[in-house]
């Protein structure tokens, strides 16, 4: 009886995934069929032949299989991924934050406005690179990474996103000022790399960011701030004040040395497998040690002129090697299978 | 919560409804302003499923189709009723604006 209008609907629901239409596909049918078929036996077999879905009703398929796709929630693998991605660029956001954070707290203690520190040692002056840009400008995006990480813990996506768009661009300006200002002449590899890894691959990977993605523990991402500034960016700020800055790594062997540290300190339950979420935690421990690792290649370009500083490179990337080889067995099996990840809706729906 | 799930969550409060039942009291309870299409109720449901909020109450057999009814949970009533009374709080609020801004146009 309703063979032709129920394949055309059938056809038009084939633009929805394939785990999607497993679990919904027959209940929209039905739907769809009671919303066209009448009862008289003579009307329903003139609408099944002559009716299809209408133009509205295709959008709203459309507009459902677009979200889907484009949200990855529901399927196990795609929210691992989304959720693997979207630790991976917390963690990223989280670095460049604390970063963020040093650079205010460097500049207000150089400019005397903690009043009761000692004048900041002249190592410690913060300084900003010249070009077509005032320092403020600079000091802004600095500071503008510390909103970018907590408006991304505190779910305002779209506003974290504008953001770090805009924050990218004075560097983007710089580097092609620099590029085409010198003829192609200077060129240097270690701040292209910078950008394209460490500003334009966190604010296109916020896309995996949407009002659907569970953040668990907002609280505790908003701690790891200035548990991350102590921990790390003191000690550094210590050295440098101490006159032993030469024991200090760049940022982009600090970079590896910490995504080094977070898969050792990862690994126990990545052995496990006990931990929720545990696979979708090494996945995204591996999605930053490849960011880290790709921009300490990349920046070794710019050391060639001295083998010390590239054996120290070369270190910095056995160590992370060495370190990302705990979690990545763990990672493998969570991006091949599926994750530990919430059911997109009770399991009594999967009938 | 979307204007759509709220009228979802409406229609099932005085008991489970099929897809197609929902759509029919919702036009109803909206005096035929909202319109759901199926694919935009499959999109609510899915996500009020997700959010724990709706679950499947039983399937019936109608015309050689199974029709899948789903049900408020307990969350999703208490849900149901917070954003009812934050609805109603609103329209309190807008409607006594409403009043004090005619009041000065008229006076």
């Amino acid at each position: 009886m309703s063979g032709n209008l129920e394949r055309r609907y059938r056809r038009v629901l084939r633009l929805l995934p394939g785990w999607y239409r497993e679990q919904w596909e027959e209940d929209m049918v039905a739907a769809f069929l009671d919303s066209w078929l009448t009862g008289d036996p003579q009307a329903d077999e003139y609408i099944t032949k002559a009716a299809g879905p209408s133009w509205a009703e295709v959008a709203s398929v459309a507009a459902l299989a677009a979200r889907l796709y484009l949200s990855g929630a529901g399927a196990p693998r795609r929210f691992a991924w989304g959720q693997a991605i979207r630790w991976a660029v917390l963690a990223v956001t989280l670095v460049e934050a604390a970063r963020g954070l040093d650079a205010l707290l460097l500049t207000s203690w150089s400019r005397h406005l903690l009043g009761w520190l000692p004048a900041a040692p002249a190592s410690l002056v913060v300084s900003v690179p010249g070009g077509p840009w005032p320092p403020a400008v600079w000091y802004l995006v600095s500071y503008a990474w510390v909103v970018v990480f907590v408006t991304l813990v505190l779910r305002y996506y779209r506003t974290a996103q504008v953001i770090a768009a805009l924050a990218i661009v004075p560097d983007l300006v710089q580097l092609l000022v620099g590029q085409f200002g010198a003829r192609f002449l200077s060129a240097p590899v270690g701040p292209w790399a910078f950008w394209a890894l460490l500003d334009l691959a966190p604010v296109l990977a916020m896309t995996a960011f949407h009002r659907n993605a569970p953040l668990a523990a907002p609280g505790r991402w908003l701690l790891a701030l200035p548990a991350t500034y102590v921990l790390v960016y003191l000690p550094l700020v210590a050295l440098q004040a101490t006159g032993n800055s030469s024991w200090l790594p760049d940022f982009s062997g600090l970079y590896c040395l910490l995504a080094a540290m977070a898969c050792v300190a990862h690994a126990p339950r990545a052995w496990s497998r006990q931990a929720a979420g545990s696979g979708v935690w090494s996945l995204a421990l591996v999605l930053l040690a490849a960011d880290a690792g790709a921009y300490r290649i990349f920046s070794i370009a710019d050391y060639l002129h001295d083998p010390h500083l590239i054996t120290v490179c070369l270190a910095e990337l056995f160590i992370l090697l060495a370190a990302v080889a705990l979690v990545a067995p763990d990672a493998a099996r969570t991006a091949r299978t599926a994750a530990p990840a919430p059911p997109p809706y009770p399991d009594t729906m999967a009938a | 919560m979307t204007g759509q799930a709220f009228f979802v969550l409406t229609a099932l409060a005085d008991g489970p409804r099929h897809g197609y039942g929902i759509v029919g009291e919702v036009a109803e309870l909206s005096g035929g302003r909202v319109k759901l299409k199926i694919g935009s109720l499959y999109g609510v449901l899915e996500r009020l499923a997700g959010e724990g909020l709706i679950e499947p109450d039983r399937e019936e057999a109608h015309d050689g189709r199974l029709r899948r009814y789903y049900r408020l949970t307990r969350d999703g009533r208490g849900a149901l009723a917070e954003e009812a009374e934050l609805r109603a709080a609103t329209a309190r609020v807008v409607r006594a604006r409403l009043r004090v801004a005619g009041t000065e146009a008229t006076g």
